[in-house]
């Protein structure tokens, strides 16, 4: 025991040590090594956490985005189809208006030719009853004389005038 | 080559500076009234009072100095623990993760035994370290009280053979010293004190047997006991492990004392040969194997751990 007197080993002073020790560990376990182990633990689940609300509002984003593309490419799609519907009947109404106006064109054409032709016919019948006038009167003034039978002079000069007419048209 | 240096030194302001500093601190060092005492060595830690209880030591004084370090920076860090945390808490806790780390990547990751292991293991490598650099702090073995020296043959004498081992003039300066009064330091680094490091050394090697114990029941034992005539290479194999394992205590606890007992001892020779500027190279190199010691015993403690946790029958 002289040689361990020496090296300054006494049995009390390395119980103490040992007992030293354990306490240490004991403190430090509840004081330092158990909330830091827990702190890096939370902030690793926190870090954890925070990633993956990352990715999830990327990927919200990414969803937004596909669907507003989704709603885009609908609408302009539709607003095609809009467009060519609208084109389509406007070109049809033109159509309708055109052919209708041209209807109403042909119609009043031939209204104001039958009129026309009225009209002649009418000036014609007046004119050929003057003329039929004016040869009797002529007539009669060559004789000097009234004529006996005017109607059937009239009819006579009439029917003369209507084979004129009928051979001259 | 030498003009050159002529006209740098003359030129160059801060070189002309450094090279007058050092070749006076270098002449100071020489100077009788600057010179360090001759160095006291003491291998063992001394009883702070002549007439009181001798389990008093410097050893123990500084022992719980260094308890109470290390929880007032323990408490320092965890009082205020934020999720973001401040310059001290984060360096604790870049301590406390890297040891975590460690222990798992020897202990097995996520293991049980793990978080068995990682209170022992990080306290000794705390402990150990603080014990280590406390040491290299001025004051440590020159701030002290002078004991009449009369009862320090026998220690006077075992001085003498330890400096006849290093230099000549130690030895003349130890020869000296008989007799006069004693200065003895107020602090000791523990790891200094072979108290603390053969405490640690029991501490590691026992709880080694209790984990192997724990983890594999008696079947542990078989590993140093065999029976002879079954297996008569695995007997003396055994044999060499029990004898392997009760030197881990000697081995752990005198490399520790030893490295760190050493070193002090070379910082007071190199102080007592030149005064200035040689000491500081070697409190580098004290840094240095203050924290190699550290890890050096955690990472032993721990692989010991390990290893005795493992069933050697599996390799059948």
């Amino acid at each position: 025991m002289d040689a361990l007197d020496k090296l300054g080993i006494s049995w009390q002073l390395l119980l103490s040590q040992i007992v030293n020790f354990g306490l240490l560990m004991i403190i430090l376990q509840q004081l330092l090594y158990k909330p830091v182990l827990n702190m890096l633990e939370q902030r690793r689940q926190r870090i954890a956490e925070g990633l993956e609300q990352a990715d999830k509002a990327s990927h919200a984003a990414a969803e937004a985005e596909a669907e507003k593309q989704g709603i885009l490419e609908e609408a302009r799609r539709e607003a095609q189809e809009v467009r060519a519907q609208a084109t389509r009947d406007a070109e049809r109404i033109a159509q309708d208006v055109r052919s209708r106006a041209d209807q109403e064109a042909q119609e009043i054409r031939m209204k104001a030719q039958a009129d026309a032709e009225a009209q002649t016919a009418a000036v014609m019948a007046d004119a050929r009853k003057q003329i039929a006038d004016l040869a009797i009167a002529a007539t009669e003034q060559i004789l000097g004389r009234e004529l006996a039978n005017r109607d059937e002079q009239e009819r006579f000069v009439a029917d003369y005038l209507a084979q004129q007419n009928g051979s001259g048209s | 080559m030498f003009k050159n240096l002529l006209q740098a030194f003359v030129l160059n302001a801060r070189i002309r500076n450094a090279t007058i500093g050092v070749i006076a601190l270098l002449g100071l060092s020489v100077v009788p009234f600057f010179n360090a005492p001759p160095p006291h060595v003491e291998l063992a830690a001394e009883a702070l009072l002549e007439h009181g209880p001798k389990w008093f030591t410097n050893g123990l004084l500084t022992t719980i100095l260094v308890d109470l370090i290390i929880i007032l920076m323990a408490v320092f860090a965890v009082s205020r623990m934020k999720e973001i945390p401040g310059a001290w808490q984060n360096i604790v806790e870049m301590l406390v993760e890297g040891m975590w780390n460690l222990t798992q990547s020897i202990a097995g990751h996520g293991s049980a035994n793990s978080r068995k292991f990682f209170p022992w293991v990080i306290t000794i490598f705390i402990f150990v370290l603080v014990s280590n650099y406390i040491g290299l702090l001025p004051g440590f073995g020159s701030i002290g009280i002078y004991h009449s020296g009369a009862e320090s043959h026998a220690q006077g004498a075992l001085d003498n053979q330890l400096a006849m081992a290093g230099a000549e003039t130690i030895a003349v300066a130890a020869a000296a010293e008989e007799g006069k009064p004693v200065l003895v330091p107020l602090f000791r680094s523990p790891s200094a004190d072979l108290n603390m490091t053969l405490a640690l050394a029991l501490i590691s090697v026992f709880m080694t047997q209790f984990f192997g114990v724990q983890a594999l029941g008696i079947r542990y034992f078989t590993k140093f006991f065999k029976n002879p005539f079954k297996d008569g290479m695995g007997a003396v194999v055994g044999f060499f492990e029990l004898i392997a394992e009760i030197s881990k205590i000697i081995s752990f606890s005198f490399r520790l004392f030893g490295n760190i007992f050493a070193g002090e001892v070379v910082l007071l020779v190199m102080a007592f040969l030149v005064t200035f500027l040689l000491p500081s190279i070697f409190y580098g190199l004290e840094l240095f194997i203050g924290f190699i010691q550290a890890l050096v015993f955690m990472l032993l403690t721990l692989a010991f751990f390990t290893m005795a946790t493992v069933s050697h029958d599996d390799h059948h």
